[in-house]
């Protein structure tokens, strides 16, 4: 523990991801978490840890909180973080570390991931040639009443102004039926959707839906999904979302190639 | 890899360029392999922080980019959502009046014959 003298109190190591090999040159210019700092490679014995020296105090527990309650210092963050991890994989597999992953030394770093070495082997193995793409389903737009769904509508209109308040809580009855045929709807779209995809994929995941409300009818999110897609099949996999777009009618984006970090942490 | 980019100079990035901070956030929390760090930072508050920006957000073009939108179809907090839904009630009472009409038009004319 040579580096103990110089540890704990002023530098702590930062870590992003985890390689094979690397060319340090692909994030040597990169601004990582720190300006001034560089980003380097730590040698793992037969891997290479993507590192990061940063002032310690700047990257306490609390002054995390308080860094990442602050909207443009938590994008800052994750965007810096997620370049790096991007940069990494430019060339091969690179295994992704969450956000502040940190050590107090880069010998305790090299300590730390070097007795997980037989796991990064074993996920690196796994992701190699292989993408992780993001897919996120919006339900279409709800179709404007049609007679066929509505019989309280379409009783209506033979009657002659029934009473306002018996109006106001069928046109309320008509929506909230509306409403729910149509989140119904969304919902059969979403398996569809994720089973074609998941055909394709490696290995598929669910994420939370961003933003979901009860009461979001049109355009919610009915699916946020991730899949890890092997590199020839890349083009397939985004051919077949045009084709499930235009089949379902559903709004689908589609999101990457990102380095597959939801599908590291299994292994 | 088959295709290299040989410009190391300016490090080739590849993921998405376009990708909008919800995107990013989910996977840097809590996704990528998880080793016992020496500095612990408590992931989940900072999951409970982003989830608390997403419902009171400080700048509606941050939320924007990061995908976050529902108020532009929340009829409480959008006029464009509330006008929305006055067109689906307009849409309706057409519809409604223009089968009346139908309706009228055909006594109209069994009473002339």
């Amino acid at each position: 523990m040579t580096q103990r003298a110089s540890g704990p109190a002023d530098r702590a190591t930062y870590v992003f991801a985890v390689a094979r090999t690397l060319d340090p040159a692909v994030v040597a210019d990169l601004d990582g978490m720190t300006a001034g700092e560089p980003v380097r490679l730590l040698p793992l014995g037969s891997l290479v840890g993507v590192v990061q020296s940063v002032p310690a105090h700047d990257f306490t527990d609390d002054a995390w909180q308080q860094r990442l309650s602050d909207p443009q210092d938590l994008e800052r963050c994750a965007r810096s973080h997620n370049e790096v991890v991007s940069a990494s994989a430019a060339h091969g597999p690179a295994v992704p570390l969450p956000l502040a992953t940190l050590y107090l030394s880069d010998a305790r770093a090299r300590q730390a991931l070097e007795a997980e070495a037989d796991r990064f082997h074993a996920v690196l193995k796994r992701i190699a040639h292989h993408a992780e793409w993001g897919v996120k389903v919006y339900s279409p737009p709800a179709s404007p009443p049609a007679g066929a769904h509505r019989p309280a509508a379409a009783a209506d209109r033979g009657r002659p102004a029934p009473g306002a308040g018996l109006a106001y809580l069928e046109r309320k009855r008509g929506l909230q039926l509306r409403r729910e045929q149509h989140h119904e709807q969304g919902l059969r779209i979403a398996e569809e959707v994720d089973a074609a995809l998941a055909k394709l994929a490696t290995a598929a995941r669910r994420l939370r839906p961003h933003s979901h409300r009860p009461s979001d009818t049109q355009g919610s999110q009915v699916l946020n999904a991730t899949y890890l897609v092997a590199e020839q099949r890349s083009h397939e996999f985004a051919e077949l979302t045009r084709a499930l777009r235009g089949r379902t009618g559903a709004s689908i984006e589609i999101s990457g190639p990102w380095v597959p970090y939801s599908f590291v942490s299994e292994v | 890899m088959s295709d290299v980019d040989f410009r190391t100079g300016s490090a080739p990035v590849p993921g998405p360029p376009n990708a909008t901070l919800a995107d990013i956030l989910e996977r840097v929390l809590d996704k990528g392999i998880v080793i016992a760090g020496d500095i612990k930072i408590d992931l989940l508050d900072i999951e409970l922080l982003t989830i608390r920006l997403r419902l009171f957000v400080a700048s509606v073009d941050t939320a924007k980019k990061a995908g976050i939108d529902w108020w532009e179809t929340d009829p409480a907090l959008s006029s464009r959502a509330a006008r929305n839904a006055l067109q689906d009630e307009n849409r309706e009472l057409r519809d409604r009046l223009a089968s009346l009409e139908e309706g009228t038009e055909q006594t109209e004319e069994t009473s002339r014959t």
